[in-house]
């Protein structure tokens, strides 16, 4: 089409302001799930930036010492501990999934669905890794006594923003997983090729929605390493 | 974006922009000319039976009305609670059954149910959800399935905080503001069950509230009629669309500390509570900050006065407007207002800490931005009466409302900067000062334009017209009433009552107040009786009301111009309605009418000089 | 009748109200005056523009009443006359915001010279301590409270021991010595109020708040809790006696220190050691 109403707008910072202030779409050619999921993103921050906030104040602020990390948090291989060992598998694990991720998104939009569906279920996988590996961190804390309302090694505090963070990011992760196993079925069933109407929704399917679900795994790796920095490294 | 996308949309538009080249050819010289539909239509699910219809609704019209009916429930049962407490304050004793206890339950729960269950919901999930995609010509809500669930999220909400008042120890009597360590302590009422169930409550409440706002900020940014800019939005929706984002970033804060004091509640974590002794005891909690808890909360509580307030102010700017017959004063000037507004209103929360114990130091930021709050909002007060200057003011009960809105909300407004100055806070907060400024500024003041919004669009809603006659006498009783409350309020404040107080005793002081307190106590009394009309006159006219027809205030912006009034699911029949003007073209020079709908084309209009929007 | 009277009547009697209202600050008994000089001009700026922002709507609405066919302006926006009214407003916010934050900072910078007062506050009342002749308070802690020692004193903290503890809700204190009330919680938040000071900050378990006045007016007041604390919150009221410097010193000779305290603690102990020597 000649008279493409995407291709003949002004660029720049005017073309930014007047793409935004037009009318029918602000964000032009971005889908309304995608929108959703970046505000729903946006919000989530929110969240997640208060619970570290918050984990800040109480860390400076508390009476009683903080654990020293790198002794509570290290494993012992072979008798000798190994500071930050556990966690650095994790990390591996959960930034790979965000690669897989996003070749699915590659090949999803190319329409190879296999690829896709593969990747998906790689990308789950590596998530369920992950949680495997922070419900054995957490086991091993909760065998050395650390519990939400106290902790042998200092502040008390310790345990409950432990819990409560990484709690909460793993159920984001648990929650993405679920998804994940959920697209990959609908990737190999071809939903996204025929445009099969959802569930709960009348729209119909589209590959786009791998990208939205990778936005989400996305920002769950990138909260991931703010986690791992605040409370792993400080 | 990749270029599927593009291709995909291509048949469609051709098709489109068929119908609009029209007659004159070459699209770009015609006056009439509107850029094509760049997105499909959307698919809707239609109902079928009754529960699809009517119960779990995917229309976002009905959703509207479920939101309004059930935020209305809980809202007469905080007048109730009102009534109860201005009871006790008035004539103390007599009603035997209001212990202690009891009126600090009264007080928690109306001013929980007042702020986030009755007004938020009200504002945005009621009035949003009826009028966002009818007002930007959208067929219904971007995801409709998620804002059933939305409802339903709240409805549970509802559920969970009135089974609080059933429970063994009550329902929380920790102050709206639920700060802790007395919140979760025993020497306050409904410390166990009740204050569990007031978290969960507000946790579903968030979650539910998420799902909707989701919904409004996309149909608002994504889903607009073709034509239909930024600029030419409605200012409803301007201020339904910033509140909206306002709630989509301040309610995390609720949530996390929502999340954080149950666990301090349930698993005895210490993340708000410090070394506490209580009856001689040394209890287990130790290291724990308890203003940590207050930022958190006003970090949400001062963006939800907006959440509140913006809303009011879209709308009342819209009723004034058509009311008045003239075009808002200053339309740019209010969206930037409006935004800014919301924008600031994220750096302001502390000014509710001034004698919190914070760090001193916040005083002077805090007081400072606070005060700049200030400009924004009276620059609005401004063009609000700038607009009935040289108007053509229909004193309806619309208009009536508008106008009771304006003293009211300069009234609280003023008062507001009295207890944003931190120094002249300091004598005041705590004090029934801050309780008249805040019922003022976002308890009557919004109310005034909820009221005004109703008697405006009831005719949309129903088809029927509500009576001015008991219309009049309502707002006369609710405004005069509602004022005669509050204003004298402030001076018990003077005075140094400090709020929240069962009883006053002797105190020497306070002893002259007492003929003021039972003043106050009628006119509540009266004010809420008074509210029987309002329900009388919207129960009676669904029935015996005129029949509105469409369009009957000669409005122009589009919820008025539905092929169907009531408005059908899908709003807008077989063809999305093209937009070519503002929502505000009353007595345009020139022009034959005095107003000037959006769907009209200037072709039609040669003669009206329109200034360019 | 035409609305607009009604409109007009509200404004006129806000007015009235106002002038002629019996309830109006109780009589000031510190140095904070500035604080009601600055309610006092924020009374002035704010209440003119509620009057002129409500009579303007009052002339509006009887002037533009809806009349079929009038003329009605046409000007969506007029620059001149929105930057004019930011303007004005923005030189009226600084007006308010300036003198405020004058007496704010006054507030918050205690004078040397001014005397120590802990205040203890606790579900639901209230006890002092102040500092002995040393002039220092003795570091404490909520933990070690107990009823031998009901201010959680540190034992090893020479300063603490010439402390006077007073467990009673009155407090003296002398006229024109400015007081530093430095506050603590046992429990939960609380707020050590006396309305004639105009003064007032939380009391929160766990850190230790302050405030500062200087009491000139001799008399006795009622402090009231202004930060809901529970159920007994209401109930919940103390007492500031404040006198001549000379009535302060009998007062204050005659409570106890901390040593004194422990002395008569050791002696009770002693006693009844002997009462259990002498059944036996």
């Amino acid at each position: 089409m000649s008279d493409n109403s995407l291709n003949n707008l002004p660029g720049g910072f005017k073309g930014m302001s007047h793409d935004m202030g037009s009318d029918q779409t602000a964000f032009k050619g971005v889908q309304w799930g995608k929108v959703m999921m970046w505000i729903f993103l946006l919000s989530d921050t929110f969240i997640f930036s208060c619970f570290l906030i918050s984990y800040m104040k109480g860390r400076t602020s508390t009476v009683v010492d903080w654990p020293n990390t790198s002794e509570v948090f290290s494993l012992h291989v072979g008798g000798v501990p190994v500071p930050l060992l556990l966690i650095a598998i994790m990390t591996f694990v959960l930034i790979t999934s965000s690669g897989t991720m996003a070749l699915a998104v590659k090949y999803g939009y190319e329409k190879n669905r296999k690829m896709c569906g593969w990747l998906i279920l790689a990308t789950a996988i590596g998530g369920l890794t992950f949680v495997g590996m922070q419900v054995f961190e957490w086991s091993k804390l909760i065998h050395e006594g650390v519990r939400p309302w106290e902790n042998p090694f200092g502040a008390k505090q310790f345990g409950s923003f432990f819990f409560m963070i990484t709690g909460f990011h793993g159920t984001h992760v648990s929650i993405g997983v679920i998804f994940l196993f959920i697209y990959a079925r609908k990737v190999f069933r071809g939903d996204f090729d025929n445009g099969k109407r959802g569930f709960f929704t009348t729209m119909k399917s589209d590959y786009v929605a791998i990208e939205i679900l990778g936005l989400y795994w996305h920002f769950v790796d990138l909260v991931w390493v703010f986690i791992f920095a605040f409370f792993y490294l400080w | 974006m990749s270029d599927e996308y593009n291709q995909k949309n291509a048949p469609l538009e051709a098709q489109s922009s068929d119908t609009i080249s029209g007659t004159s050819g070459t699209p770009s010289k015609d006056i009439d000319y509107v850029r094509p539909a760049e997105l499909p239509e959307q698919d809707l699910y239609h109902g079928h039976s009754f529960i699809t219809k009517w119960i779990f609704c995917q229309d976002a019209k009905i959703i509207g009305v479920q939101y309004f009916l059930t935020a209305v429930f809980t809202g007469i049962v905080g007048l109730v609670l009102s009534w109860l407490m201005r009871l006790q304050l008035g004539y103390p004793d007599l009603v035997p059954f209001i212990t202690a206890e009891h009126y600090y339950q009264f007080v928690t729960m109306h001013g929980m149910i007042m702020v986030v269950y009755f007004l938020t919901a009200l504002f945005l999930g009621g009035f949003g959800n009826y009028l966002i995609p009818l007002m930007v010509g959208a067929r219904d809500m971007v995801f409709p399935y998620v804002n059933m669930v939305s409802f339903w999220m709240f409805f549970i909400a509802v559920c969970v905080l009135m089974a609080s008042f059933f429970v063994p120890g009550g329902p929380t009597g920790a102050g709206w503001t639920l700060y802790p360590p007395q919140a979760i302590l025993p020497g306050t009422p409904g410390s166990n069950m009740g204050i569990i169930l007031m978290l969960v409550s507000l946790s579903l409440f968030v979650i539910g509230f998420t799902m909707g706002g989701l919904n409004y900020i996309i149909t608002i940014l994504q889903a607009r009629t073709r034509g239909m800019t930024l600029m030419r939005m409605p200012l409803t929706i301007w201020g339904i669309f910033t509140a909206t984002a306002l709630a989509m970033l301040a309610f995390p804060a609720l949530l996390v500390s929502c999340i954080m004091m149950t666990l301090d509640k349930m698993l005895e974590t210490s993340f708000f509570m410090p070394t506490i002794v209580q009856a001689g005891e040394v209890l287990d909690y130790g290291g724990g900050s308890p203003v940590l808890f207050q930022h958190l909360f006003w970090f949400f509580g001062h963006p939800e006065v907006y959440i509140v307030a913006l809303p009011a102010f879209g709308i009342v700017s819209d009723l004034i407007s058509v009311h008045a017959r003239k075009n808002i004063f200053g339309y740019r000037m209010m969206v930037w207002a409006i935004v800014g507004i919301g924008g600031l209103s994220f750096f302001v929360w502390a000014h509710h800490m001034y004698v919190s114990g914070m760090n001193p130091w916040f005083g002077f930021f805090f007081a400072t931005t606070t005060l700049i709050i200030a400009v924004p909002t009276a620059l609005k007060v401004y063009n609000w009466i700038i607009t009935l200057f040289r108007a053509n003011i229909r004193m309806n009960t619309v208009m009536l409302f508008c106008l009771g809105f304006i003293v009211t909300f300069v009234n609280g407004g003023i008062t507001g900067i009295f207890l944003g100055n931190v120094a002249v806070d300091i004598p005041l907060s705590d004090t029934y000062f801050v309780i008249a400024h805040f019922h003022m500024v976002m308890g009557i003041a919004p109310l005034m334009v909820i009221m005004g919004a109703v008697y405006h669009w009831f005719p949309l809603v129903t088809g029927r017209m509500l009576s001015e006659k008991l219309g009049k006498w309502h707002f006369w009783f609710t405004f005069l009433g509602a004022y005669s409350i509050y204003f004298p309020m402030h001076y018990l404040g003077f005075i140094g009552v400090p709020r929240r107080y069962f009883e006053m005793y002797d105190s020497p002081y306070v002893a002259s107040a007492t003929g003021l307190n039972e003043f106050i106590t009628l006119a509540a009394l009266i004010v809420g009786f008074s509210q029987l009309i309002f329900i009388y006159n919207i129960v009676s006219s669904l029935s015996i009301g005129k029949p509105a027809g469409k369009n009957p205030w000669k409005a122009n912006s589009l919820e008025w111009l539905t092929p169907e009034v009531p408005p059908a699911h899908g709003n807008w029949g077989e063809k999305l309605p093209v937009i070519h003007r503002w929502p505000y073209d009353f007595n345009v020079p020139g022009a034959k009418e005095d107003y000037i709908t959006q769907t009209t084309p200037p072709s039609e209009v040669i003669s009206a000089e329109v200034e360019k929007t | 009748m035409h609305p607009g009277i009604i409109f007009l009547g509200v404004v006129v009697g806000s007015v009235l109200f106002h002038i002629y209202t019996p309830w109006w600050w109780t009589d000031i008994a510190s140095n904070w005056g500035a604080m009601d000089d600055t309610i006092n001009l924020t009374f002035w700026i704010g209440g003119g523009v509620f009057i002129l922002v409500c009579l303007f709507m009052v002339y509006c609405v009887f002037k533009f009443s809806y009349k079929e066919g009038r003329k009605v302006e046409y000007k969506p926006e007029d620059h001149k006359l929105e930057k004019i009214l930011t303007i004005a407003t923005t030189v009226g916010v600084i007006a308010l915001l300036a003198p405020g934050l004058i007496v704010y900072n006054n507030y918050i910078n205690t004078p040397k010279n001014a005397l120590q007062v802990e205040v203890n506050a606790w579900q639901w009342g209230w006890q002092y301590r102040l500092p002995g002749e040393d002039g220092i308070l003795g570091t404490a802690q909520v933990a070690k409270i107990s009823d031998n020692n009901p201010f959680g004193i540190n034992l090893d903290d020479p300063n603490g021991k010439d402390d006077i503890l007073i467990e009673d809700d009155v407090l003296h204190l002398k006229t024109n010595r400015p007081v530093k009330i430095l506050l603590r919680s046992l429990d939960v938040l609380h707020n050590y109020y006396v309305p004639q000071f105009r003064a007032k900050m939380d009391a929160i378990p766990g850190i230790i708040t302050y405030y500062w006045f200087e009491p000139n007016k001799i008399g006795e007041y009622e402090v009231l809790c202004a930060e809901y604390c529970g159920v007994g919150h209401y109930a919940m009221r103390a007492k500031v006696i404040v006198e001549s410097e000379y009535n302060y010193k009998s007062w204050i000779n005659e409570q106890e220190t901390f040593s004194d305290l422990i002395a008569k603690q050791e002696n009770n102990k002693l006693k009844k050691i002997l009462i259990v020597k002498n059944n036996d």
